[in-house]
């Protein structure tokens, strides 16, 4: 997606999904980082990357380290749908409205026990969505979205990969090898 | 008349078109072999070894390119983020179907074809299914038998090297093969409590693949990397590119031309004398002319060139025929125990089941039968991705290899019939203006009854094998089209009133012309096909060579 586009599409969905509480500022810095050559600025995280970013460190302990962060940012700028990425933005939007009512702050602000209780209460509710009839409901709940990604980043890059045993490849095939 | 440009023209470059450039070049014929699609270059076109990260998608694929150009196509099994590049684009080859019946035709176009791109399990055909429709009265009968074959199927498998287990059953001969891919414990715990439930009724077996397992005809044997999609950098498995174009072309007598999109044939009287070719890039059209013509595009690709032309059909019988093979049939298992072993590294393989029903006793519910194909493994962080939890609970999950499961699928036989058929659609034309398909084809209630019993004898064979937690597919049929195997739109026959091609495929109406892909079968086993389209075009071409020496084509 073009930055341009960008900007045009986080407008629009600021206004439809009303995505209480972010500046437009902050909108446009998250989506933004993959068209960031490496290294070459240096800006502070806005709200959003920062919500992101610390919400798939608690679903997914590593998930920092592996860059689980760069990986959301490209398929939210240019594989999901428009529709898709209001969903998990107006997510997170609530994300901070359930922490200030239980906690009178911004996720981003809890402390970490407090970010993990919210987190977990949202995926208890995914999990009971899965055990209902249709659980591609479950999958399209922003949470679960959000998960998704993060688990199935960090088990794809190289971090994830070496940790998981998967690289580098063994160049051979044992069908009964010791774990 | 001028003297013909080459003795021999082929069109296609993939699993067909590869053993006639071979088997032509090697005895004498200068051999002009015609690929619609791109040159492959293996240094810079095979990228099996890419790791995730490096994707932009991870391997979930450009979504938004795909929805836009390869809807279709991206329905093959073997089509992902990077092996795109070996489908064509939906939008330069239309093709349209009836509102109520899908078809799912998958296209390759670059050099290799679907060779690059194809599943690689290798099984010969026996008298079973050569003498079907005579025993069943169904559509004609194969004007060969096995040992007609026989030899052909050997002279196919020592050059492509397949990897594979003898068993000794008559319906599914053996090969001259290489050392077996080893089954994981699971499978051999399956095949040992198989043998005990079933004896030799019901056998498991390593599949038989067209992947190395020793160093074999100049090519490595295969690391287990896993994605052969992707191409293959050290030739480990069989495809055109890895093996019978570098035949081909070693002799010096193979001219192959990339970007020729065959329009049609071009005829004096009943010989063919060349083909109309429009250039992919340029869009000019160009003729070359050939004492011997070989079509090896693919069933469909074939009968619309023949269709095209209106060459071939005085049986009417081009594009009728049409058969796959029924699959998303099936069960799966879990295994308790052996928590304390893993699988390493990616077998390009799994295991078979060779047909059961309606060998040696008749089944009621339906004729011919099916064959599984499957694997054991253990889920590991894929069958994590949607797990409850978050944090360290997730994490465990996430790198535990969690449990031994097992799968069952089987790819059923399809009978061959008239009214499934491919016409030329009277306006729809590709991007190079030449007319496209319209494909009809429906399974019948044979197909789905078998459908419904691979779902049972599925869970039978898990059940005997003590697997908990057994869930048949809940999958309906797959859509035809749907396992690439199609096949029969020019069938092979003993007579010129019901039938396009002899014993020898080749054209009863134009007896220079052959055709050796898929089109040619007059039925369609259960079996996956592409050794058999090899070994009758091995065949064919040398009946043809010796028919051109004996100045009888």
């Amino acid at each position: 997606m073009e930055r341009r586009d960008l900007l045009r599409w986080l407008a629009r969905v600021a206004g439809i999904y009303a995505v209480r509480g972010f500046a437009p500022a902050d909108l446009l810095v998250f989506g933004n980082a993959v068209h960031r050559g490496a290294g070459s600025v240096t800006t502070e995280p806005g709200h959003v990357e920062r919500t992101v970013l610390i919400a798939a460190e608690r679903i997914l302990p590593g998930a920092t380290e592996a860059n689980v962060g760069g990986f959301i940012d490209k398929m939210l700028a240019d594989w999901h749908t428009p529709e898709e990425r209001g969903r998990l933005l107006a997510g997170l939007s609530d994300l901070d409205a359930r922490c200030r009512a239980s906690a009178g702050r911004d996720f981003v602000d809890c402390t970490e026990p407090d970010q993990v209780a919210v987190l977990t209460s949202l995926d208890n509710e995914v999990t009971a969505l899965r055990a209902g009839p249709g659980s591609e409901r479950a999958n399209q709940h922003w949470f679960a979205m959000l998960k998704f990604l993060t688990v199935y980043g960090w088990c794809t890059s190289e971090t994830g990969m070496r940790a998981l045993g998967l690289h580098p490849a063994p160049w051979r095939y044992d069908g009964c090898a010791p774990v | 008349m001028k003297s013909a440009e080459f003795d021999a023209i082929v069109v296609g470059s993939g699993m067909t078109g590869g053993w006639a450039a071979k088997e032509l070049t090697e005895l004498g014929l200068r051999t002009l072999v015609l690929e619609a699609g791109r040159p492959t270059l293996p240094e810079q076109d095979y990228v099996e070894h890419t790791p995730p990260w490096k994707m932009p998608f991870r391997g979930l694929g450009d979504r938004r390119a795909v929805a836009a150009r390869q809807s279709i196509q991206s329905r093959s099994v073997s089509f992902d983020e990077l092996s795109h590049v070996f489908w064509t684009d939906d939008v330069e080859n239309p093709y349209s179907t009836p509102a109520d019946q899908p078809f799912l035709w998958f296209r390759a176009r670059q050099v290799g074809g679907k060779s690059i791109i194809w599943s690689r399990q290798v099984y010969r055909w026996s008298d079973l299914d050569f003498e079907a429709n005579q025993r069943d009265g169904i559509a004609v009968d194969w004007p060969i038998r096995y040992a007609d074959l026989a030899p052909w199927y050997d002279r196919v498998e020592r050059f492509i090297g397949v990897s594979g287990q003898a068993e000794g059953l008559a319906h599914l001969p053996d090969g001259p093969f290489l050392p077996p891919m080893a089954l994981n414990c699971v499978e051999q715990h399956v095949q040992q409590r198989m043998a005990t439930k079933f004896g030799r009724q019901r056998i498991l077996t390593i599949g038989r693949a067209a992947n190395l397992t020793v160093q074999h005809n100049g090519r490595a044997p295969c690391h287990y990397c896993g994605p052969c999609q992707r191409g293959c950098i050290t030739r480990s498995y069989f495809s055109s590119v890895n093996a019978t174009l570098p035949a081909a072309q070693a002799t010096g007598r193979l001219t192959l031309r990339p970007f020729s999109i065959v329009h049609g044939l071009i005829t004096t009287g009943n010989r063919v004398t060349g083909v109309r070719v429009i250039d992919a890039k340029t869009r000019t059209e160009r003729q070359y002319t050939g004492r011997v013509i070989f079509l090896c595009a693919s069933a469909l690709e074939s009968a619309r060139i023949l269709l095209n032309s209106g060459l071939a059909n005085s049986s009417d019988q081009v594009g009728r025929n049409i058969m796959d093979h029924i699959k998303w049939a099936g069960a799966s298992g879990e295994f308790d125990g052996w928590t304390d072993r893993r699988v390493i590294g990616e077998r390009p393989n799994g295991i078979y089941v060779p047909r059961f029903r309606n060998v040696t006793s008749r089944f009621p519910d339906f004729i011919r039968g099916y064959g599984f194909q499957g694997e054991a493994g253990r889920d590991g962080w894929r069958g994590a991705l949607r797990a409850p939890g978050i944090g360290q609970a997730l994490k465990a999950r996430v790198t535990d290899l969690g449990p031994w499961s097992m799968s069952f699928w089987g790819f059923g036989e399809m009978l061959p019939r008239q009214e499934n058929r491919a016409t030329i659609h009277p306006t729809l034309v590709d991007a190079w203006g030449i007319p496209s398909l319209h494909i009809d084809c429906r399974w019948s209630e044979n197909e789905l009854a078998i459908h419904r019993d691979m779902n049972v004898t599925a869970a039978e064979l898990l059940e005997s094998a003590g697997a908990r937690s057994i869930e048949p597919s809940r999958s309906g049929p797959s859509i035809p089209g749907g396992t690439n195997h199609e096949m029969g739109t020019a069938r092979m026959g003993r007579d010129p009133k019901t039938s396009v091609l002899n014993k020898w495929n080749q054209a009863w109406d134009q007896p220079n012309l052959f055709v050796t892909d898929g089109a040619a079968m007059t039925s369609s086993a259960c079996q996956n096909p592409s050794l058999t389209y090899m070994a009758l075009t091995a065949r064919a071409c040398h009946y043809a060579v010796e028919q051109l020496k004996r100045r009888e084509l």
